[in-house]
């Protein structure tokens, strides 16, 4: 789960990082207000959920508090890098003397917290990581302690740092990986960390993503979750408690695994059809969360009539019969839609036929191999669609 | 022997009473796997399946040897169970719980390494060496023991292919799924250095998926030290493109981690690569 900056921001002034003066502002009117309040020259940042800002048009400046509002009233609901601009954040404009970038996220090749920093902030960091190497440092921080401050102080004045200045970038970089620790992130950031012209060291930006797996610690983020993602469908896949990817297919994909998932994907494409979705529900089963997924799909398919059919991989090794069929009859029921499902099933072959025997009242069609099901649901998407073209 | 168990190997379940430890407990014990213990804390004193349940895992192993434990221990106390199975010696666990934090991984890797314990896991399949054990959920159909390792990142493809694996007549040394979070106890790399010594094994197929490093990883080792025949898949080679986890996750990737990235690294290393799922069979044929 990816925090917007404002929030961010305010993580990092709870754990003593300095940030700039800001408020979170959601019409002209209120901009008008922050920037008479600030006093000064500020900058006007949207509030969305990607990278790269700043290149797309979505952060601007203002010198008067009237010139803030009209900034804002003109961004408010435009879309700026695909993402929809609900809210602005106003900020004192900084004075800034020098700028350095700062991030801990988890290196998948050591299992381990890797904490960065460099001598240049800004966009092109791994320009600058690529070119000039020396301006870059790094090291693994072992996760069963907290950062020592002497840790912080090696790695920082790898970089160049020196007296008050590797002092108060080593403070800042063991409080980042507090924040990093706490809220169980995946990764925090802070780029540009700002050196103004007082000698202040400020996180002019900050990018937070919270683990997912991890909500159940956090309950005051968990419920701002379904708020943090953009697509409604996906917004769906949290609630349901399943893995949810929106593409814009016709095959609406579906499997207790992600490996399996993407195989069928892969598979789907390279055989010429155009999947609509993937939706991975974990292994581990519940008919519950069978039922949620497939009652996704039905509703899916009901909203976007260029689904055509649903295919379904289940292993029946984690799974058992009952499971299965029954949360598939148990979405039908709840979600009743004209549309075919084929499901493949892998694994003994005494569960398939129970499964089989099952949904036999139902226009589920079980295929025990991956071939069959995927060209059976090739051929219905393209039956149908031809079907509707002639109509 | 296989790598990290055999038929010799006694096993403990923790959390053995749980939904998803029932259902797999009577497919390991199909098997004949020799689980000696589970552990339920609370439910001490009391049978599953005839397997005697304690309260910890220090009870367990005052009472039985213990080799290996598995775990399905829900995700909010998986960490704790981990290091209770670490501080007890036992020296490998699969475990089997998904939806695990990241944190915790971590710090289950950091502990396991320190005090030298193996494991594979969390959000794995578990594994099974043909003809001798199978410890967690791996069913794969008609698998009979033989020279191929099959080594998956995914859980429910770690069934799926040894099945067809078997319906072509391939034999198996040992099927191992990894598990599919970005931090496991054992990478490809750190399996390929056992199967080198394994004198059952004569080849091997690595499953890997897109995201992480390590099958770049494992190609690289391949190339340079690895002693044995090798056949490779990339499951979502067609899957829209992930968002970059900031520049510090773009730095440490460093162009690695996309399906292209991992074929090229195993095609250099000599590793052909199977397009789709359908694929793999023939391919590993070619090893027998």
């Amino acid at each position: 789960m990816r925090l917007y900056e404002y929030e961010g921001k305010a993580i990092f002034q709870k754990y003593g990082i300095g940030i700039p003066r800001g408020i979170l502002v959601r019409s002209g009117r209120e901009a008008q207000r922050a920037a008479i309040e600030i006093g000064k020259e500020v900058v006007i940042k949207s509030q969305i959920l990607a990278g790269g800002r700043g290149k797309a048009g979505g952060i601007k400046k203002a010198e008067t508090p009237e010139n803030a509002a009209k900034i804002v009233q003109e961004m408010l609901g435009t879309e700026v890098a695909g993402y929809k601009v609900n809210s602005l954040l106003v900020e004192e404009k900084l004075d800034i003397a020098n700028e350095l970038y700062m991030g801990i996220t988890v290196d998948d090749k050591n299992g381990a917290p890797i904490a960065m920093i460099c001598a240049e902030g800004g966009v092109e960091i791994e320009e600058v990581a690529k070119r000039r190497p020396g301006r870059i440092a790094s090291n693994h921080i072992n996760p069963l302690y907290d950062m020592r401050s002497y840790e912080a102080i090696n790695l920082v004045r790898q970089i160049g740092l020196t007296g008050e200045t590797l002092l108060s970038a080593s403070k800042i970089l063991t409080r980042l990986y507090n924040v990093f620790t706490a809220y169980d992130a995946r990764i925090v950031e802070i780029n540009p960390l700002v050196t103004t012209s007082e000698g202040a060291m400020i996180a002019a930006d900050a990018r937070c993503e919270i683990d997912d797996n991890s909500l159940f610690r956090h309950p005051e983020w968990r419920d701002l979750r379904i708020q943090h993602i953009d697509n409604p469908w996906e917004r769906e896949g949290v609630k349901a408690g399943v893995n949810y990817v929106d593409l814009d297919g016709d095959i609406a994909l579906m499997a207790n695994s992600a490996g399996v998932a993407m195989s069928l994907l892969d598979i789907v494409n390279d055989e010429g059809g155009h999947p609509a979705c993937f939706l991975d529900t974990g292994g581990a089963l519940s008919k519950e969360r069978m039922k949620n997924g497939i009652a996704l799909l039905l509703r899916k398919t009901k909203a976007d009539p260029h689904v055509k059919v649903i295919l379904v991989y289940t292993s029946l090794v984690f799974s058992l019969p009952d499971t299965v069929a029954g949360g598939i009859i148990e979405a039908i029921k709840a979600e009743p839609a004209d549309i075919p499902i084929i499901l493949i099933s892998g694994g003994e072959e005494k569960r398939r036929k129970q499964v089989q025997e099952l949904l036999k009242y139902s226009r589920v069609k079980i295929c025990p191999g991956v071939e069959k099901g995927v060209r059976e649901a090739i051929g219905i998407a393209r039956q149908k669609s031809r079907h509707g073209n002639i109509c | 022997m296989a790598i990290f168990v055999d038929k010799d190997t006694n096993v403990l379940i923790q959390g053995i009473t749980g939904r998803l430890a029932t259902v797999q407990t009577r497919i390991m014990l199909d098997y004949k796997t020799k689980i000696v213990a589970g552990v339920t804390p609370g439910k001490g004193g009391q049978t599953q399946f005839g397997i005697p349940v304690y309260d910890s895992v220090q009870q367990a192993a005052s009472k039985h040897r213990i080799d290996a434990s598995v775990l399905y221990v829900p995700a909010p106390f998986v960490q704790d169970a981990a290091f209770e199975a670490i501080d007890a010696g036992i020296k490998f666990m699969v475990i089997v719980t998904d939806w695990v934090p990241l944190h915790s991984e971590i710090k289950i890797k950091a502990y396991a390494e320190y005090k030298d314990t193996r494991y594979i896991g969390p959000n794995t399949m578990g594994m099974m060496a043909p003809g001798q054990t199978s410890l967690g959920g791996v069913l794969a159909t008609g698998v009979k023991p033989g020279g191929i390792a099959v080594v998956c990142r995914s859980g429910a493809l770690s069934n799926e292919i040894p099945s067809r694996l078997a319906e072509r007549g391939i034999k198996l040394s040992v099927v191992i799924g990894l598990g599919g979070d970005p931090v496991v106890g054992s990478r490809m790399l750190d399996v390929l250095k056992l199967l080198k010594e394994d004198e059952q094994t004569k080849g091997v197929l690595l499953v890997g998926e897109i995201g992480g490093t390590m099958e770049e990883e494992a190609a690289e080792y391949v190339k340079a030290h690895f002693n044995k025949q090798v056949v490779a898949f990339i499951a979502g080679r067609t899957a829209p493109r992930g968002k970059a986890m900031g520049h510090a996750g773009a730095m440490i990737m460093s162009g690695r981690g996309t399906a292209e990235s991992k074929i090229k690294a195993f095609q250099l290393a000599g590793v052909p690569v199977a397009r789709t799922l359908l694929e793999i069979p023939s391919l590993v044929k070619q090893m027998t």
